[in-house]
Protein backbone atom coordinates (compact mmCIF):
# COMPACT_ATOMS: atom_id res chain seq x y z
CA UNK A 1 0.00 0.00 0.00
CA UNK A 2 1.65 3.23 -0.96
CA UNK A 3 1.30 5.92 1.64
CA UNK A 4 0.82 9.46 0.42
CA UNK A 5 2.63 12.08 2.41
CA UNK A 6 0.14 14.86 2.87
CA UNK A 7 1.77 17.85 4.42
CA UNK A 8 -0.67 20.71 4.52
CA UNK A 9 -4.11 20.81 6.03
CA UNK A 10 -5.56 22.51 2.97
CA UNK A 11 -4.49 19.53 0.92
CA UNK A 12 -6.20 17.28 3.44
CA UNK A 13 -9.36 19.39 3.18
CA UNK A 14 -9.36 19.26 -0.57
CA UNK A 15 -8.82 15.50 -0.60
CA UNK A 16 -11.60 14.99 1.88
CA UNK A 17 -13.95 17.27 -0.04
CA UNK A 18 -13.19 15.50 -3.29
CA UNK A 19 -13.79 12.10 -1.70
CA UNK A 20 -17.12 13.26 -0.29
CA UNK A 21 -18.29 14.76 -3.57
CA UNK A 22 -17.34 11.60 -5.40
CA UNK A 23 -19.22 9.51 -2.87
CA UNK A 24 -22.31 11.68 -3.30
CA UNK A 25 -22.09 11.27 -7.06
CA UNK A 26 -21.79 7.51 -6.72
CA UNK A 27 -24.64 7.14 -4.22
CA UNK A 28 -27.57 8.50 -6.14
CA UNK A 29 -29.42 5.17 -6.14
CA UNK A 30 -29.94 2.95 -3.12
CA UNK A 31 -28.01 -0.30 -3.11
CA UNK A 32 -30.41 -3.23 -3.47
CA UNK A 33 -30.89 -5.25 -0.29
CA UNK A 34 -29.13 -8.61 -0.24
CA UNK A 35 -32.15 -10.85 -0.19
CA UNK A 36 -31.97 -12.74 -3.44
CA UNK A 37 -31.07 -15.96 -1.76
CA UNK A 38 -34.05 -15.72 0.54
CA UNK A 39 -36.67 -16.00 -2.14
CA UNK A 40 -35.34 -18.65 -4.43
CA UNK A 41 -36.22 -22.25 -3.88
CA UNK A 42 -33.27 -23.63 -2.05
CA UNK A 43 -32.59 -27.10 -3.22
CA UNK A 44 -31.07 -28.29 -0.07
CA UNK A 45 -28.52 -30.97 -0.27
CA UNK A 46 -29.53 -33.56 2.29
CA UNK A 47 -25.96 -34.19 3.31
CA UNK A 48 -25.30 -30.54 3.98
CA UNK A 49 -28.38 -29.61 5.90
CA UNK A 50 -26.81 -30.29 9.24
CA UNK A 51 -23.61 -28.55 8.22
CA UNK A 52 -25.70 -25.57 7.17
CA UNK A 53 -27.60 -25.66 10.41
CA UNK A 54 -24.46 -25.81 12.48
CA UNK A 55 -22.72 -23.03 10.58
CA UNK A 56 -25.74 -20.76 10.64
CA UNK A 57 -26.27 -21.42 14.33
CA UNK A 58 -22.65 -20.55 15.04
CA UNK A 59 -22.77 -17.41 12.95
CA UNK A 60 -25.97 -16.05 14.38
CA UNK A 61 -25.35 -16.90 18.00
CA UNK A 62 -22.57 -14.42 18.57
CA UNK A 63 -22.90 -11.50 16.24
CA UNK A 64 -20.40 -8.92 17.40
CA UNK A 65 -21.42 -5.39 16.50
CA UNK A 66 -18.95 -2.76 15.38
CA UNK A 67 -19.14 0.82 16.61
CA UNK A 68 -21.34 2.82 14.30
CA UNK A 69 -23.34 5.14 16.51
CA UNK A 70 -23.54 8.61 15.01
CA UNK A 71 -26.62 9.95 16.84
CA UNK A 72 -29.50 9.44 19.24
CA UNK A 73 -30.36 5.83 18.35
CA UNK A 74 -27.10 5.02 20.06
CA UNK A 75 -28.80 5.68 23.37
CA UNK A 76 -31.42 3.12 22.61
CA UNK A 77 -28.68 0.71 21.64
CA UNK A 78 -26.94 1.38 24.92
CA UNK A 79 -30.20 0.70 26.70
CA UNK A 80 -30.57 -2.54 24.81
CA UNK A 81 -27.06 -3.48 25.77
CA UNK A 82 -27.59 -2.64 29.42
CA UNK A 83 -28.99 -4.99 31.97
CA UNK A 84 -32.72 -4.67 31.52
CA UNK A 85 -32.82 -5.58 27.83
CA UNK A 86 -29.67 -7.58 27.66
CA UNK A 87 -28.05 -8.28 24.32
CA UNK A 88 -25.47 -10.35 26.11
CA UNK A 89 -27.96 -13.19 26.08
CA UNK A 90 -27.51 -13.20 22.31
CA UNK A 91 -23.75 -13.13 22.62
CA UNK A 92 -23.60 -9.57 21.37
CA UNK A 93 -22.28 -7.63 24.32
CA UNK A 94 -18.85 -7.49 22.71
CA UNK A 95 -19.05 -4.29 20.70
CA UNK A 96 -15.76 -4.12 18.88
CA UNK A 97 -14.15 -0.91 17.78
CA UNK A 98 -12.15 -2.74 15.16
CA UNK A 99 -14.15 -3.84 12.15
CA UNK A 100 -11.90 -6.84 11.66
CA UNK A 101 -13.33 -8.47 14.77
CA UNK A 102 -16.97 -7.60 14.14
CA UNK A 103 -19.58 -9.13 11.93
CA UNK A 104 -22.58 -6.89 12.42
CA UNK A 105 -22.99 -3.20 11.89
CA UNK A 106 -25.97 -1.70 13.71
CA UNK A 107 -26.17 1.74 12.22
CA UNK A 108 -27.70 3.79 14.97
CA UNK A 109 -28.06 7.39 13.97
CA UNK A 110 -28.30 9.98 11.26
CA UNK A 111 -25.45 9.87 8.79
CA UNK A 112 -24.08 13.02 7.23
CA UNK A 113 -22.26 13.08 3.94
CA UNK A 114 -19.14 14.25 5.71
CA UNK A 115 -19.02 11.07 7.79
CA UNK A 116 -20.23 8.76 5.03
CA UNK A 117 -16.83 7.84 3.51
CA UNK A 118 -15.59 6.78 6.94
CA UNK A 119 -18.59 4.57 7.62
CA UNK A 120 -18.31 3.00 4.18
CA UNK A 121 -14.65 2.33 4.76
CA UNK A 122 -15.35 0.69 8.09
CA UNK A 123 -17.99 -1.48 6.45
CA UNK A 124 -15.54 -2.43 3.71
CA UNK A 125 -12.92 -3.35 6.28
CA UNK A 126 -15.20 -5.79 8.07
CA UNK A 127 -14.47 -9.40 7.32
CA UNK A 128 -17.11 -11.52 5.68
CA UNK A 129 -19.69 -12.75 6.57
CA UNK A 130 -21.11 -9.42 7.64
CA UNK A 131 -24.60 -8.02 8.08
CA UNK A 132 -26.09 -4.57 8.57
CA UNK A 133 -29.09 -3.55 10.66
CA UNK A 134 -30.39 -0.08 9.83
CA UNK A 135 -31.75 1.22 13.13
CA UNK A 136 -34.09 4.13 13.28
CA UNK A 137 -35.84 6.31 10.75
CA UNK A 138 -32.71 8.25 9.86
CA UNK A 139 -30.86 5.07 8.99
CA UNK A 140 -33.68 3.74 6.85
CA UNK A 141 -34.42 6.81 4.79
CA UNK A 142 -32.88 9.87 6.34
CA UNK A 143 -35.83 10.32 8.68
CA UNK A 144 -36.99 13.85 9.27
CA UNK A 145 -33.71 15.14 7.89
CA UNK A 146 -34.20 13.55 4.52
CA UNK A 147 -34.27 16.75 2.50
CA UNK A 148 -31.30 18.28 4.26
CA UNK A 149 -28.25 19.36 2.35
CA UNK A 150 -25.92 17.27 4.41
CA UNK A 151 -27.76 14.09 5.40
CA UNK A 152 -27.43 10.75 3.63
CA UNK A 153 -30.97 9.61 2.82
CA UNK A 154 -30.63 6.19 4.35
CA UNK A 155 -27.62 3.98 4.88
CA UNK A 156 -28.60 1.81 1.92
CA UNK A 157 -27.17 4.49 -0.36
CA UNK A 158 -23.69 3.53 0.67
CA UNK A 159 -23.85 0.03 2.17
CA UNK A 160 -26.23 -2.92 1.62
CA UNK A 161 -28.67 -3.30 4.51
CA UNK A 162 -30.17 -6.58 5.68
CA UNK A 163 -32.73 -5.61 8.31
CA UNK A 164 -34.55 -2.32 8.79
CA UNK A 165 -35.77 -1.44 12.28
CA UNK A 166 -38.15 1.51 12.17
CA UNK A 167 -38.66 3.90 15.04
CA UNK A 168 -37.43 7.25 16.17
CA UNK A 169 -35.70 5.88 18.11
CA UNK A 170 -36.85 2.27 18.11
CA UNK A 171 -37.52 0.94 21.56
CA UNK A 172 -35.12 -1.72 22.80
CA UNK A 173 -37.80 -4.32 22.25
CA UNK A 174 -38.03 -3.23 18.63
CA UNK A 175 -34.28 -3.48 18.19
CA UNK A 176 -34.28 -6.93 19.76
CA UNK A 177 -37.06 -7.94 17.37
CA UNK A 178 -34.92 -6.71 14.50
CA UNK A 179 -31.98 -8.72 15.79
CA UNK A 180 -34.22 -11.76 16.00
CA UNK A 181 -35.28 -11.18 12.39
CA UNK A 182 -31.62 -11.10 11.43
CA UNK A 183 -31.10 -14.38 13.26
CA UNK A 184 -33.92 -15.91 11.25
CA UNK A 185 -32.42 -14.52 8.07
CA UNK A 186 -29.03 -15.99 8.90
CA UNK A 187 -30.66 -19.32 9.75
CA UNK A 188 -31.93 -19.52 6.21
CA UNK A 189 -28.50 -19.11 4.68
CA UNK A 190 -27.15 -22.10 2.89
CA UNK A 191 -23.53 -22.57 2.06
CA UNK A 192 -24.45 -24.64 -0.97
CA UNK A 193 -26.39 -21.75 -2.51
CA UNK A 194 -24.89 -18.75 -4.20
CA UNK A 195 -25.33 -16.39 -1.25
CA UNK A 196 -22.72 -14.96 1.08
CA UNK B 1 1.28 -39.08 31.55
CA UNK B 2 -0.93 -36.04 31.76
CA UNK B 3 -2.03 -37.12 35.20
CA UNK B 4 1.54 -36.74 36.41
CA UNK B 5 1.49 -33.10 35.50
CA UNK B 6 -1.78 -32.34 37.14
CA UNK B 7 -3.65 -29.18 36.37
CA UNK B 8 -0.83 -27.69 34.38
CA UNK B 9 -1.17 -30.47 31.86
CA UNK B 10 -4.86 -29.77 31.53
CA UNK B 11 -4.12 -26.11 31.05
CA UNK B 12 -1.63 -26.95 28.35
CA UNK B 13 -4.19 -29.05 26.51
CA UNK B 14 -6.76 -26.26 26.70
CA UNK B 15 -4.22 -23.71 25.50
CA UNK B 16 -3.24 -25.81 22.52
CA UNK B 17 -6.87 -26.49 21.70
CA UNK B 18 -7.69 -22.78 21.91
CA UNK B 19 -4.79 -21.77 19.68
CA UNK B 20 -5.68 -24.38 17.10
CA UNK B 21 -9.37 -23.51 16.89
CA UNK B 22 -9.05 -19.77 16.85
CA UNK B 23 -5.95 -19.35 14.75
CA UNK B 24 -5.05 -22.39 12.77
CA UNK B 25 -8.40 -23.95 12.02
CA UNK B 26 -9.98 -20.95 10.27
CA UNK B 27 -6.75 -20.42 8.38
CA UNK B 28 -6.69 -23.98 7.11
CA UNK B 29 -10.41 -24.01 6.42
CA UNK B 30 -9.99 -20.93 4.26
CA UNK B 31 -7.71 -22.79 1.90
CA UNK B 32 -10.45 -23.80 -0.55
CA UNK B 33 -11.62 -20.21 -0.95
CA UNK B 34 -8.05 -18.99 -1.18
CA UNK B 35 -7.14 -21.52 -3.80
CA UNK B 36 -10.21 -20.66 -5.84
CA UNK B 37 -9.28 -17.00 -5.71
CA UNK B 38 -5.64 -17.61 -6.56
CA UNK B 39 -6.61 -19.78 -9.48
CA UNK B 40 -8.99 -17.12 -10.76
CA UNK B 41 -6.28 -14.46 -10.45
CA UNK B 42 -3.76 -16.71 -12.15
CA UNK B 43 -6.00 -17.37 -15.15
CA UNK B 44 -6.79 -13.68 -15.44
CA UNK B 45 -3.08 -12.84 -15.36
CA UNK B 46 -2.38 -15.39 -18.07
CA UNK B 47 -5.24 -14.15 -20.21
CA UNK B 48 -3.98 -10.58 -20.10
CA UNK B 49 -0.25 -11.19 -20.46
CA UNK B 50 0.20 -14.53 -22.16
CA UNK B 51 -3.02 -15.39 -23.95
CA UNK B 52 -1.48 -18.14 -25.97
CA UNK B 53 -0.67 -20.11 -22.82
CA UNK B 54 -4.30 -20.28 -21.73
CA UNK B 55 -4.96 -23.43 -23.67
CA UNK B 56 -2.40 -25.26 -21.55
CA UNK B 57 -4.30 -24.76 -18.29
CA UNK B 58 -6.26 -27.92 -17.57
CA UNK B 59 -9.89 -27.31 -16.63
CA UNK B 60 -9.30 -27.82 -12.94
CA UNK B 61 -12.46 -28.51 -11.04
CA UNK B 62 -12.66 -25.76 -8.49
CA UNK B 63 -13.67 -26.55 -4.95
CA UNK B 64 -17.42 -26.96 -4.51
CA UNK B 65 -19.24 -24.22 -2.67
CA UNK B 66 -19.83 -26.22 0.48
CA UNK B 67 -16.08 -26.49 1.00
CA UNK B 68 -15.62 -22.75 0.78
CA UNK B 69 -16.93 -22.25 4.27
CA UNK B 70 -14.46 -19.58 5.34
CA UNK B 71 -14.65 -16.72 2.84
CA UNK B 72 -11.58 -15.05 1.45
CA UNK B 73 -12.31 -11.95 -0.59
CA UNK B 74 -9.55 -9.41 -0.10
CA UNK B 75 -9.98 -5.98 -1.66
CA UNK B 76 -7.55 -3.07 -1.43
CA UNK B 77 -9.77 -1.16 0.98
CA UNK B 78 -10.43 -4.22 3.11
CA UNK B 79 -6.76 -5.03 3.46
CA UNK B 80 -5.74 -1.48 4.26
CA UNK B 81 -4.76 -0.43 7.74
CA UNK B 82 -7.58 0.54 10.03
CA UNK B 83 -7.57 4.22 11.02
CA UNK B 84 -11.13 4.71 12.22
CA UNK B 85 -12.50 4.93 8.72
CA UNK B 86 -10.09 7.44 7.32
CA UNK B 87 -7.38 6.90 4.78
CA UNK B 88 -4.14 6.29 6.59
CA UNK B 89 -1.74 9.19 6.82
CA UNK B 90 1.82 8.17 7.50
CA UNK B 91 3.07 4.82 8.69
CA UNK B 92 2.12 2.91 11.80
CA UNK B 93 5.60 2.81 13.25
CA UNK B 94 6.15 6.35 14.48
CA UNK B 95 8.90 7.83 16.57
CA UNK B 96 7.89 7.98 20.17
CA UNK B 97 9.35 9.71 23.19
CA UNK B 98 12.39 7.86 24.53
CA UNK B 99 11.30 8.48 28.10
CA UNK B 100 8.73 5.72 27.73
CA UNK B 101 11.66 3.35 27.33
CA UNK B 102 13.23 4.47 30.62
CA UNK B 103 10.00 3.99 32.49
CA UNK B 104 9.53 0.58 30.95
CA UNK B 105 13.04 -0.48 31.99
CA UNK B 106 12.66 0.67 35.57
CA UNK B 107 9.24 -0.93 35.72
CA UNK B 108 10.56 -4.29 34.53
CA UNK B 109 13.33 -4.32 37.09
CA UNK B 110 11.06 -3.47 39.98
CA UNK B 111 8.35 -5.80 38.74
CA UNK B 112 10.74 -8.75 38.90
CA UNK B 113 11.61 -7.68 42.42
CA UNK B 114 7.95 -7.63 43.39
CA UNK B 115 7.35 -11.07 41.91
CA UNK B 116 10.03 -12.47 44.18
CA UNK B 117 8.71 -10.59 47.16
CA UNK B 118 5.18 -12.01 46.96
CA UNK B 119 5.99 -15.58 48.08
CA UNK B 120 8.51 -14.24 50.54
CA UNK B 121 5.86 -12.05 52.13
CA UNK B 122 3.44 -14.96 52.39
CA UNK B 123 5.98 -17.14 54.23
CA UNK B 124 7.62 -14.38 56.19
CA UNK B 125 6.71 -15.69 59.62
CA UNK B 126 8.05 -19.14 58.85
CA UNK B 127 11.35 -17.92 57.45
CA UNK B 128 12.42 -16.10 60.55
CA UNK B 129 15.16 -13.57 60.88
CA UNK B 130 17.41 -15.20 58.30
CA UNK B 131 14.74 -14.92 55.64
CA UNK B 132 14.13 -11.31 56.52
CA UNK B 133 17.79 -10.34 56.26
CA UNK B 134 18.25 -12.23 52.99
CA UNK B 135 15.31 -10.53 51.34
CA UNK B 136 16.36 -7.15 52.66
CA UNK B 137 19.80 -7.62 51.13
CA UNK B 138 18.11 -8.46 47.83
CA UNK B 139 15.87 -5.40 48.03
CA UNK B 140 18.83 -3.25 48.93
CA UNK B 141 20.75 -4.34 45.83
CA UNK B 142 17.83 -3.56 43.55
CA UNK B 143 17.06 -0.27 45.25
CA UNK B 144 20.63 0.89 44.66
CA UNK B 145 19.97 0.64 40.95
CA UNK B 146 16.68 2.45 41.37
CA UNK B 147 18.29 5.30 43.31
CA UNK B 148 20.99 5.54 40.65
CA UNK B 149 18.34 5.94 37.98
CA UNK B 150 16.55 8.50 40.12
CA UNK B 151 19.65 10.60 40.65
CA UNK B 152 20.48 10.49 36.97
CA UNK B 153 17.17 12.22 36.29
CA UNK B 154 15.83 9.28 34.31
CA UNK B 155 12.41 9.55 35.93
CA UNK B 156 11.84 13.16 35.04
CA UNK B 157 9.61 13.98 32.12
CA UNK B 158 10.56 17.11 30.32
CA UNK C 1 -26.28 36.65 37.61
CA UNK C 2 -24.69 38.56 34.81
CA UNK C 3 -26.15 41.99 34.34
CA UNK C 4 -27.23 42.58 30.76
CA UNK C 5 -26.28 46.13 29.93
CA UNK C 6 -28.69 48.00 27.75
CA UNK C 7 -27.36 49.43 24.56
CA UNK C 8 -28.44 52.94 25.26
CA UNK C 9 -26.15 53.20 28.29
CA UNK C 10 -23.10 52.37 26.27
CA UNK C 11 -24.20 54.24 23.17
CA UNK C 12 -23.52 57.69 24.49
CA UNK C 13 -20.07 56.63 25.68
CA UNK C 14 -19.22 55.22 22.30
CA UNK C 15 -20.66 58.13 20.37
CA UNK C 16 -18.24 60.42 22.13
CA UNK C 17 -15.27 58.32 21.07
CA UNK C 18 -16.41 57.26 17.61
CA UNK C 19 -18.90 59.74 16.30
CA UNK C 20 -21.25 58.20 13.78
CA UNK C 21 -20.33 54.64 14.64
CA UNK C 22 -23.53 53.73 16.40
CA UNK C 23 -26.54 53.37 14.14
CA UNK C 24 -29.14 52.73 16.79
CA UNK C 25 -29.27 51.51 20.33
CA UNK C 26 -32.08 49.81 22.12
CA UNK C 27 -32.69 48.30 25.50
CA UNK C 28 -31.20 44.97 24.56
CA UNK C 29 -28.56 45.61 21.94
CA UNK C 30 -26.33 48.05 20.18
CA UNK C 31 -26.26 48.34 16.39
CA UNK C 32 -23.01 49.61 14.95
CA UNK C 33 -21.71 50.28 11.46
CA UNK C 34 -19.57 47.64 9.82
CA UNK C 35 -16.68 50.02 9.17
CA UNK C 36 -16.30 51.05 12.78
CA UNK C 37 -16.89 47.59 14.20
CA UNK C 38 -13.26 46.78 14.88
CA UNK C 39 -12.43 50.00 16.68
CA UNK C 40 -15.60 49.91 18.76
CA UNK C 41 -14.86 46.30 19.68
CA UNK C 42 -11.33 47.23 20.71
CA UNK C 43 -12.70 50.11 22.73
CA UNK C 44 -15.19 47.84 24.47
CA UNK C 45 -12.48 45.38 25.30
CA UNK C 46 -9.88 47.74 26.64
CA UNK C 47 -11.81 50.45 28.44
CA UNK C 48 -11.79 50.21 32.20
CA UNK C 49 -15.35 49.97 33.43
CA UNK C 50 -16.44 48.03 30.33
CA UNK C 51 -13.67 45.36 30.01
CA UNK C 52 -15.48 42.98 27.69
CA UNK C 53 -12.80 40.33 27.63
CA UNK C 54 -14.93 37.28 26.81
CA UNK C 55 -16.75 36.78 23.54
CA UNK C 56 -19.60 34.43 24.33
CA UNK C 57 -20.87 33.91 20.82
CA UNK C 58 -21.05 35.28 17.32
CA UNK C 59 -24.07 34.39 15.22
CA UNK C 60 -25.49 35.65 11.97
CA UNK C 61 -29.08 36.20 10.88
CA UNK C 62 -30.35 36.43 7.34
CA UNK C 63 -33.06 39.08 7.09
CA UNK C 64 -34.10 39.21 3.50
CA UNK C 65 -32.43 42.49 2.67
CA UNK C 66 -29.37 42.29 4.84
CA UNK C 67 -27.26 40.01 6.99
CA UNK C 68 -26.95 40.83 10.65
CA UNK C 69 -24.04 39.56 12.70
CA UNK C 70 -24.59 39.45 16.44
CA UNK C 71 -21.73 39.58 18.93
CA UNK C 72 -22.47 38.61 22.51
CA UNK C 73 -19.82 39.99 24.82
CA UNK C 74 -19.32 39.35 28.51
CA UNK C 75 -17.08 40.94 31.05
CA UNK C 76 -15.80 38.46 33.58
CA UNK C 77 -14.38 41.18 35.78
CA UNK C 78 -17.52 43.27 36.12
CA UNK C 79 -20.02 40.50 35.44
CA UNK C 80 -22.02 42.29 32.80
CA UNK C 81 -22.81 41.48 29.23
CA UNK C 82 -23.68 43.28 26.05
CA UNK C 83 -25.03 42.45 22.63
CA UNK C 84 -23.51 44.24 19.64
CA UNK C 85 -24.93 43.87 16.14
CA UNK C 86 -23.78 44.93 12.69
CA UNK C 87 -25.51 44.72 9.36
CA UNK C 88 -24.16 43.90 5.90
CA UNK C 89 -26.30 45.05 3.06
CA UNK C 90 -24.19 43.42 0.37
CA UNK C 91 -25.86 40.13 -0.58
CA UNK C 92 -23.30 38.88 -3.06
CA UNK C 93 -20.08 39.13 -1.14
CA UNK C 94 -20.64 40.38 2.37
CA UNK C 95 -17.47 41.15 4.30
CA UNK C 96 -16.78 42.26 7.79
CA UNK C 97 -13.58 42.81 9.74
CA UNK C 98 -12.61 39.85 11.85
CA UNK C 99 -12.31 40.20 15.62
CA UNK C 100 -9.95 37.26 16.00
CA UNK C 101 -7.19 39.62 17.01
CA UNK C 102 -9.23 40.71 20.02
CA UNK C 103 -10.95 37.50 21.05
CA UNK C 104 -9.41 34.17 19.97
CA UNK C 105 -12.74 32.45 20.44
CA UNK C 106 -13.99 34.15 17.32
CA UNK C 107 -11.85 31.90 15.15
CA UNK C 108 -14.12 28.89 14.72
CA UNK C 109 -17.33 30.87 15.05
CA UNK C 110 -16.44 33.16 12.16
CA UNK C 111 -15.48 30.13 10.11
CA UNK C 112 -18.88 28.66 10.82
CA UNK C 113 -20.60 31.89 9.76
CA UNK C 114 -18.53 31.92 6.59
CA UNK C 115 -19.40 28.28 5.91
CA UNK C 116 -23.13 28.51 6.45
CA UNK C 117 -23.92 32.15 5.60
CA UNK C 118 -21.17 33.17 3.26
CA UNK C 119 -20.02 36.27 5.16
CA UNK C 120 -16.27 36.69 4.73
CA UNK C 121 -14.17 38.10 7.52
CA UNK C 122 -11.14 40.16 6.59
CA UNK C 123 -8.08 39.45 8.62
CA UNK C 124 -9.15 35.97 9.63
CA UNK C 125 -6.08 33.71 9.62
CA UNK C 126 -7.78 30.56 8.33
CA UNK C 127 -11.11 31.29 6.68
CA UNK C 128 -12.30 28.00 5.27
CA UNK C 129 -15.30 25.72 5.70
CA UNK C 130 -15.61 24.07 9.06
CA UNK C 131 -18.84 22.05 9.26
CA UNK C 132 -19.36 21.34 5.59
CA UNK C 133 -16.76 19.86 3.35
CA UNK C 134 -14.42 21.68 1.05
CA UNK C 135 -16.06 21.75 -2.37
CA UNK C 136 -19.63 22.13 -1.16
CA UNK C 137 -21.42 24.64 -3.37
CA UNK C 138 -23.44 27.31 -1.68
CA UNK C 139 -24.12 28.53 1.80
CA UNK C 140 -27.00 26.54 3.26
CA UNK C 141 -28.37 28.80 5.97
CA UNK C 142 -29.11 31.64 3.59
CA UNK C 143 -32.77 32.16 2.91
CA UNK C 144 -32.32 31.66 -0.82
CA UNK C 145 -30.38 28.40 -0.60
CA UNK C 146 -33.20 25.97 -1.23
Amino acid sequence: MEVEEVYSSSELDRKEGKAINELIARSQEPIPDPDQWLDEELKRNILLTSVDAMLDWARRSSLWPVFCFPACCAFEFMTTAASRFDISRFGMEIVRASPRQADLMITAGTLTWKMAPQVKRIYDQMAEPKWVIAMGACAISGGIFRSSYSVVPGYNRIIPVDVYVPGCPPRPEALLYGIRMLHQKIAKMSIAAKGK
Amino acid sequence: MLADYGYIGLFLVVAIFFAVTTLLLPFFLSFPSRLVLYFRRFTRYLETHYPFLVRFIPPLPKFPRFMQVVPYNPTPVKSSTFECGMETIGTAWVRFNFRYYFYALVFIALDILVVFLYPWAVELRGLGLFGLIAALVFIFIIVIGYIYAWRKKVLEWK
Amino acid sequence: MTVALSGSEIASQIEKQFPGGVVESGADSLLVKGESLLEIAAYLKTTAGLDFDYLTAITAVDYYDCFEVVYQLTSIKHNHSLVVKTRCYNRDNPTLPSVVGLWRGADFQEREIYDLMGISFEGHPNLKRIVLWDGFQGHPLRKNFL
